[in-house]
């Protein structure tokens, strides 16, 4: 069997997000198929700037073929665009503008995908919104199967990723959660199955190490990712100091990751920057919960490795992903309001009466759902059920003039009305 | 209030959360979203807390916008007021006639009654002026008092949160308390376990005797000789003399009792068997009659041999001896 990975960024140090989860499944795919990766020359995410010499390489014995970015993102024209189909009645030909506005636009990439579609018996699509994956689904339809990584965020509202979500043949969706809202916005009733991702997780850590190199003596609560306001940090700092003030010998909060915004000085607040995933796997396993504040998560990779390694995960209630997957794992909890996130902070202290069993059921719900032979059994499941199947047709984009006509509705309403709340499995 | 109370076997998260939530209904009292407690809390603090939300400038605002109106016009009223003219022959022609006014009406009562009005207008007059004057005074007290019970309020406010803080803290360490008693085990003594089982049956055996006084550690090789004294008290007391720093052992408890504990071991490993107590054939017994408080009076009379017997197992001098043996 071949594969193509399709991914808008594919290094080996990239860290987090819907490329790493790509890289992950194309290396763990390798031992059942061929793989080849087809990406952008772009790095950086909020520009796409060409960095990366085009042409083809080998990364972790996987070929990477990369293709330049044929403009770089206007942040500009970008949020503007956003904000008008976002929030105001507009037209297909607006989107298709935004779309092109976000990019990664590589034409060449398209235009490869279309040339070398019969060498492929499937396509995999990683990250609907992005340029790569919309045109790539509409060059080669009957192999695409697209892995949609999406949040609850006025994009998946669009109308011209209906078509894109009904045609695919299949879906593999990172939670139930993200199932519901792809099945409301679009309508797609086509082979779909929640797989999520692994994680290399080592075998052994050393939390002592970890505590002993940034010189922590009291217990903490963890966070590892961007540390951004998108990602709820207004929100958590403000409840952690409210914490620290409440609850004098509780855990300190230690942050893991670059910083878009400025970390408040506390004298239980420590940041400690971009490290290496041996430093992280160790703060993991020294840590007594992780926290996660992101009200939009499609999947929590590094929840999952918490879970992973026995620890329980303190998630934002917002994010209907998150609380289902602590409902799901029993092995976290979630808050809503500052009370509960303090009483459920306190409950998941190591010594506290909580921590332990639900990092065990972390670890089992792990175990059980996120595995790699589970992941790689669902990828080769489905592939061999598509391989039966027929594959449907694409709908059409509308004629020019309808393209034109400014009759869709602000997609933020769209998705407003999507149903909310945990799913269940 | 509710105590959290969570199986091993089957925890459940949505059971969890559930319960989370009746606690922090119980502590707030009425069951009032985040979003609503933070307009309730902006609501107080904005209109009645906030001191950001009073005009420092209220007094000198409001002597600006402060019009005093001129004072009205008096009308001075005498004696001879009613009578008055600038015209001479006319002045005199009415005085003149005021006999015979006075044949029809008592002018001098109008006289008076007018004269006394004027007094009182001047009188009033002073009065609101003595109380515009004032007026500021008001203000400006107003406006302290203002600022002072928000400070007090937001002093309130801030000790209400404190004691909430100790409330939360003390739950805390109660839970806390009680999920650690919940895991420590009781062990029942084991009779019959050498010379530990043997020391400690020794102490059972004599529940009856006083507790020895604390010995400090500085003292404890002149104790030392002070147990190893008192083996003219008996049996015990030659088990005391044969380890003369048990006696501070049992007293001193955990301090310096692992201490020699451990040392003592220690001795054993290098040498089984050799210990004095062993030589001679006796159990070692922590609170052996040189101990005892009845026994006090003997330890003057220790002799040097037993105190440097006592020191030996009290300093962690190495016996010649255990070089040999290593």
């Amino acid at each position: 069997m071949k594969l193509a990975v399709v991914v808008q960024r594919y290094a080996a140090d990239l860290s987090g997000g819907a490329e790493l989860h790509a890289r992950y499944i194309a290396e763990r795919l390798s031992r059942h198929a061929q793989v080849e990766v087809l990406t952008t020359c772009a790095r950086d995410y909020v520009t796409w700037k060409n960095e990366l010499p085009a042409g083809e390489e080998t990364i972790r014995g996987i070929t990477v073929r990369r293709f330049p970015v044929s403009h770089p993102r206007d942040p500009k024209r970008f949020g503007k665009l956003s904000h008008w189909v976002f929030d105001h009645p507009h037209s297909i030909a607006d989107e298709l503008q935004w779309l092109d506005s976000e990019g990664p636009a590589s034409p060449a990439l398209v235009t490869h995908l279309a040339s070398r579609a019969n060498d492929f018996d499937f396509v995999l699509f990683f990250s609907f919104r992005y340029y790569h994956a919309w045109h790539g689904v509409r060059a080669v339809p009957a192999k695409a199967v697209l892995v949609p990584t999406a949040e609850r965020d006025p994009a998946i509202g669009l109308s011209i990723f209906g078509p894109i979500f009904r045609g695919v043949r299949g879906v593999m969706f990172n939670s139930p959660e993200e199932r519901a809202l792809i099945t409301h916005v679009s309508d797609r009733r086509g082979p779909g199955i929640v797989v999520g991702v692994g994680s290399e997780i080592p075998e052994r850590t050393q939390p002592w190490r970890f505590k002993k190199k940034f010189n922590i003596r009291r217990p903490f609560a963890l966070y590892v990712g961007r540390i951004d306001e998108n990602k709820g940090f207004p929100e958590l700092f403000s409840h952690f100091e409210r914490y620290a003030t409440m609850y004098p010998h509780g855990l300190d909060l230690v942050l893991i990751g670059s910083n878009v915004m400025s970390v408040p000085k506390h004298a239980r607040i420590r940041h400690l920057g971009f490290l290496p995933d041996e430093d992280k796997y160790d703060a993991l396993a020294a840590c007594d919960a992780l926290i996660m504040p992101s009200k939009y998560e499609s999947l929590s990779m590094v929840a999952l490795e918490a879970w992973a390694m026995g620890k329980p995960v303190l998630a934002n209630g917002g994010c209907d992903v998150l609380r289902g997957q602590c409902i799901r794992s029993n092995a976290g909890l979630y808050y809503d309001s500052f009370e509960e996130f303090a009483e459920a902070l306190y409950q998941l202290e190591a010594t506290g009466p909580l921590g332990q069993i639900l990092g065990a059921n972390g670890r089992e719900f792990f175990r059980r759902h996120y595995a790699w032979p589970v992941i790689e059994r669902k990828y080769l499941d489905m592939f061999e059920r598509l391989s039966r199947e027929p594959a449907p047709a694409l709908e059409p984009l509308p004629g020019f003039f309808a393209r034109r006509r400014r009759d869709l509705p602000p997609s933020r309403g769209i998705v407003d009305a999507a149903p909310t709340g945990a799913a269940r499995a | 209030m509710s105590e959290m109370n969570v199986r091993s076997d089957a925890v459940d998260v949505e059971q969890i959360m559930r319960q989370i939530r009746a606690r922090i209904r119980e502590k707030r009292g009425a069951d009032y979203t985040e979003a609503e407690i933070q307009q309730l809390a902006t609501v107080k603090l904005e209109k009645f807390l906030d001191p950001r939300g009073l005009r420092s400038d209220l007094v000198a605002q409001y002597r600006k916008q402060r019009v005093v109106p001129p004072a009205p016009p008096n009308y001075e009223f005498g004696e001879t007021t009613l009578y008055e003219t600038h015209r001479g022959p006319l002045s005199a022609l009415r005085r003149l006639f005021r006999p015979l006014l006075k044949l029809f009406f008592n002018p001098d009562k109008i006289t008076s009654v007018l004269h006394l009005q004027s007094e009182i207008n001047r009188q009033a007059e002073e009065r609101l002026r003595r109380l515009e004057e004032r007026e500021p005074l008001s203000y400006e007290l107003l406006h302290n008092l203002t600022l002072e019970i928000t400070r007090l309020g937001i002093e309130v406010h801030n000790l209400k949160m404190r004691v909430e803080s100790l409330t939360s803290r003390m739950d805390f360490d109660e839970r806390r308390a009680r999920s650690l008693e919940t895991v420590v085990e009781y062990r029942q003594p084991r009779q019959n376990q050498g010379q530990g089982g043997g020391q400690r049956q020794g102490g059972q055996n004599q529940p009856q005797r006083q507790p020895a006084p604390v010995v400090p550690i500085a003292a404890a090789q002149g104790t030392g000789a002070a147990g190893a004294t008192s083996t003219s008290s008996g049996e015990a007391s030659s088990a005391q003399a044969a380890t003369p720093g048990s006696g501070q052992q049992g007293q001193d408890g955990g301090q310096t009792g692992n201490g020699e504990r451990r040392r003592r071991r220690r001795r054993r490993r290098r040498r089984p068997g050799s210990t004095l107590a062993n030589a001679q054939g006796q159990t070692w017994a922590p609170n052996a009659a040189g101990d005892n408080g009845d026994d006090t009076g003997g330890s003057d009379a220790g002799s040097d041999a037993d105190a440097d017997a006592g020191a030996d197992e009290l300093d962690d001098t190495p016996d010649p001896s255990d070089a040999t043996d290593q």
